[in-house]
């Protein structure tokens, strides 16, 4: 049996380098880019025709086995990842506008000196809400989506490693989402700022159920989080198509399975302080009392364990995306992958040694400082290599001028400002002047907004043919770009002056004579605009639903494997698994899916292939599970938990955990062996 | 073992009869993962509560915790942990029966370890609580942590207690239940091994040697 086995994974993996050329021109023919098969042999067309007939049996029979029932279970239970890659994107993009409502709330409030629009405890809990909003629920959640939608596309598996934890993870992370927006309804949300820094979150300073609320619903995300890393990694360390070495993986496949390790180590430290300081409220234990032993500044050490690997958990995959999009509209293969993608993961290990440049001002020993100093000045090397890369690429390429690059290119330029003005803020003495002043604002919005927003717009521009199989309008797009690049520099910018003037954050307003007026009114018409631009994009988007140019299945001549299908495409991805040849698998000559004897349709039951992990040789079939409701109430029963926890009502904790362990049984049933289809 | 036929004749006419085992370790990666996320947790309180004790006036006023309960709760999780191995090691030879006892046995020890920390607890209580001070908050989190996680890990073995009925037909169940669950189990006490040498262990060391300590 075993030879059988080795003389087919011969065929499948052996790479066609000899006769692999990069097929890098840019394609003028819609018709032709839309065909794979028009750049293969003829013996390729020729083998089509003659299977037609069984192609439409295989079609019909993984479409029967792979689609999600357009009922009621079929909705709430579903584990397709595009569905729920789907629900992720869109979820995050809700929680997107929210927080941006939110912050011109606070843009509104600070237009002018002594406005009072809001009263100091509403504009506290709006600006605490708001940084939660964005950096918890949007700008990760958004990264996971693409994630979760393309990377089985990208590395030719039919869905994640482990569909329904997928799903649980989409629920558990919609559930926290509400968990956090039910304090503001009762008038107690969090109101502490993102970081939520003790002695003021004790009980004493804030007895309210706001930081509650922080806390259990944080808990209830890293769950969200640290799950949908799991899945990752084992999607992307097990089922990369035959051939996909790892020297081969799309570059965002390498920065979202760098990420999901930092998340796997950094979400911990996070859970573990929501944990010390719930028990300190509600519970008086003595993490942080300093009467009795306890250390105020221990909250900030475990947070900022978390908090800075948290940076690059939702900065990376963001450069990744980059990376794959402006070779792409460069019709050329990026410049220095190897370095780009060991850059990548050193980022991320880096990224362990920083956190302390957060409390240069709490007294930190000077040798602890000068060491998180350099270690910040080292991570921004590893940053600089990538910039150098992009900058490479489109210098040596042919660009081409296309919204979504436009986007990547605005990314660029403001990943370098903010870059260096993080860097002003790496310097000790430098950040003893700047350290919680609008200049430190205008940093995180340039790395935040400027690092991860403008990406994802590239990447909504770029993937959303393939997701809605429409084309979004291209002037317009430029146009909402523009009004974007120019709003944003507006407010960001002159927040970098008004902090070197000395405004302090977290000011709900201010006296006129310290001349900040003018600046904050600058401020405000830049965030007016920045949101105008966001809101041309959103109008495109449901322009394109509707009259959008049908996008066929490669509208760019793009290089990876998502483009290879249909878009959108079908519930099970490709008919045959894929194998792959070189790194950019459509610019070469290899077909992907020629496979002439039907091995590898594994239409037999929900069935992927698993693939060695260094050089994807398939060793086993994956049996993949089908819409299931269990991660649902899995999802419920947590959130029942931790929503519990806010009010201290341990007989509901009680009845939440029994429940939960009760899905988790169901979930875990086995499947009798029997039952493969 | 458990196979696909991929059935490549059925379209052709002329294939050979593939055949690829089914992936039946994709949980157990898995589960390395979200143990690693676990250990994480732990290392995490270790670094609380090392960044507590230096120069703190109130940490273990009176005297370090005992070790003549904890020292054979070790034994006791670690002889679990070798026990539930070797009905792996049975498992694998198919010696279903065998398998069963190993786990009814790992089940009785860590009910055991169970009641051996109801008596520690109890006789810490006495004079160290966790509102008493931040070492005794730190010193009851993580001890309590570890047997959450030990609570876990016996409802995940009893779970496969149940399972077990199901073997015989399901032996080919892709996730490897048994071997999964040890994992978790063996983690927790390997887990265990750490709080005793850090909370346990070495505090005593100082007490007597306290020139260690410097």
């Amino acid at each position: 049996m075993m030879w059988q086995v080795q003389n087919l994974l011969a065929n499948w993996t052996a790479p066609q380098l000899s006769t692999a050329k990069r097929r890098v021109d840019f394609c003028t023919h819609a018709e032709a880019c839309a065909n794979p098969y028009s750049i293969g042999s003829k013996s390729v067309a020729k083998q089509l025709r003659g299977e037609r007939t069984f192609m439409s049996t295989a079609v019909e029979h993984l479409t029967e086995l792979w689609e999600t029932p357009k009922t009621l279970r079929g909705i709430l239970g579903t584990v397709d990842h595009k569905e729920l890659g789907h629900r992720y994107i869109v979820t995050a993009l809700i929680f997107l506008l929210v927080g941006g409502l939110e912050a011109l709330l606070i843009r509104l409030q600070l237009t002018h000196a002594n406005n009072a629009i809001l009263s100091p405890e509403q504009y506290d809990q709006v600006f605490t809400i708001h940084g939660m909003t964005m950096i918890y629920w949007y700008a990760g959640p958004i990264l996971s989506g693409f994630a979760i939608y393309l990377i089985p596309l990208m590395i030719g598996a039919r869905d994640l490693a482990f569909p329904r934890l997928n799903a649980f993870t989409y629920w558990t992370f919609l559930f926290s989402g509400i968990l956090l927006y039910v304090g503001p309804f009762l008038g107690q949300a969090p109101h502490a700022g993102w970081f939520a820094y003790v002695p003021y979150t004790n009980i004493r300073y804030s007895p309210s159920h706001g930081m509650d609320f922080y806390n259990f619903s944080l808990i209830l995300l890293n769950l969200s989080t640290v799950g949908a890393s799991i899945n990752f990694i084992v999607t992307v360390l097990r089922h990369r198509a035959p051939g996909m070495t790892i020297s081969r993986m799309p570059l965002f496949v390498w920065s979202t399975t760098t990420i999901s390790f930092v998340a796997l180590f950094a979400m911990p430290a996070l859970t573990a302080a929501n944990f010390m300081l719930e028990l300190d409220r509600r519970w008086s234990l003595r993490f942080f009392d300093v009467s009795l032993g306890g250390k105020t500044l221990l909250w900030q050490q475990v947070f900022w364990f978390f908090g800075h690997p948290w940076v690059y958990i939702i900065f990376l995959p963001a450069t990744g995306m980059i990376s794959m999009i402006i070779p792409v509209f460069s019709r050329r293969p990026i410049v220095g992958y190897p370095y780009v993608a060991a850059s990548t993961v050193l980022t991320g290990l880096t990224g362990f040694g920083v956190w302390v440049h957060h409390m240069f001002t709490t007294g930190v020993s000077m040798l602890g400082m000068s060491f998180f100093s350099a270690a910040s000045m080292t991570i921004s090397l590893f940053t600089a290599i990538q910039v150098f890369a992009w900058l490479a690429t489109i210098w040596k390429g042919r660009p081409v001028r296309t919204t979504s690059m436009y986007f990547a290119i605005g990314f660029i330029a403001l990943i370098i400002i903010g870059g260096l003005d993080g860097i002003a803020t790496g310097f000790v003495p430098l950040d003893w002047q700047l350290n919680d002043t609008y200049w430190v604002i205008g940093h995180i919005h340039y790395v935040l907004v400027g690092a991860n927003v403008f990406p994802v717009f590239a990447a909504l521009y770029y993937w959303l043919p393939k997701m809605t199989g429409r084309m979004m309008n291209e002037t317009l797009g430029k146009t909402s770009f523009w009004v974007m690049i120019v709003g944003f520099n507006v407010a960001f910018l002159t927040m970098h002056v008004v902090g070197v003037e000395g405004m302090p954050r977290r000011l709900y307003t201010y006296p006129s004579e310290l001349g900040w007026s003018e600046l904050n009114l600058v401020i405000t018409i830049g965030s007016f605009i920045l949101a105008f631009g966001i809101l041309l994009t959103i109008v495109n988007f449901f322009w394109s639903l509707r009259a959008g140019a049908v996008a066929g299945k490669n509208p760019w001549n793009a290089d990876s494997l998502e483009w290879s299908t249909e878009s959108p495409p079908p519930p099970y991805g490709s008919v045959h698994i894929p194998t792959v040849a070189t790194r950019h698998p459509l610019w070469d000559e290899h077909e992907e899916e020629a496979d002439p004897n039907n091995e590898r349709v594994l239409d037999q039951g929900r069935f992927t292939l698993s693939t060695s992990w260094l050089d994807g040789v398939p060793f086993a079939i994956a049996r993949m599970p089908d819409t299931s409701l269990t991660p649902l109430f899995t999802a419920l029963g947590f959130s029942v938990i931790c929503s519990a926890f806010v009010y201290q009502q341990m007989w509901i904790v009680l009845a939440g955990l029994i429940f939960t362990l009760g899905t988790l049984l169901w979930w875990m049933k086995p499947i009798p062996s029997g039952e493969n289809a | 073992m458990s196979t696909v036929d991929l059935g490549a004749e059925r379209y052709t006419g002329h294939g050979e009869p593939i055949v690829l085992e089914l992936d039946n370790r994709r949980g157990s990666f898995g589960m390395a993962l979200f143990i690693t996320s676990e250990a994480m947790l732990f290392v995490i309180l270790f670094g609380v509560y090392y960044y507590l004790g230096p120069g703190n006036q109130r940490w273990m006023l009176e005297e370090p915790p005992k070790l003549h309960y904890s020292i054979p709760m070790l034994a006791i999780l670690w002889s679990s942990s070798g026990i539930f191995y070797w009905g792996e090691e049975r498992l694998k030879k198919q010696d279903y029966r065998t398998a069963r006892l190993a786990l009814i046995a790992t089940i009785v020890f860590g009910l055991g370890f169970l009641a051996v920390s109801y008596f520690e607890y109890s006789e810490e209580l006495l004079h160290l609580t966790p509102r008493t001070d931040a070492y005794g908050s730190i010193f009851f989190a993580i001890t309590s942590l570890h047997l959450l996680h030990l609570i876990i890990g016996l409802t995940m073995l009893t779970w496969l207690l149940f399972l077990a009925k199901r073997w015989e037909p399901a032996r080919s169940i892709p996730h490897q239940p048994y071997h999964n669950v040890g994992m978790y189990w063996h983690f927790v006490d390997i887990m265990w091994g750490f709080i005793v040498a850090i909370l346990y262990v070495y505090p005593n060391i100082v007490h007597v040697y306290p020139s260690v300590g410097h």
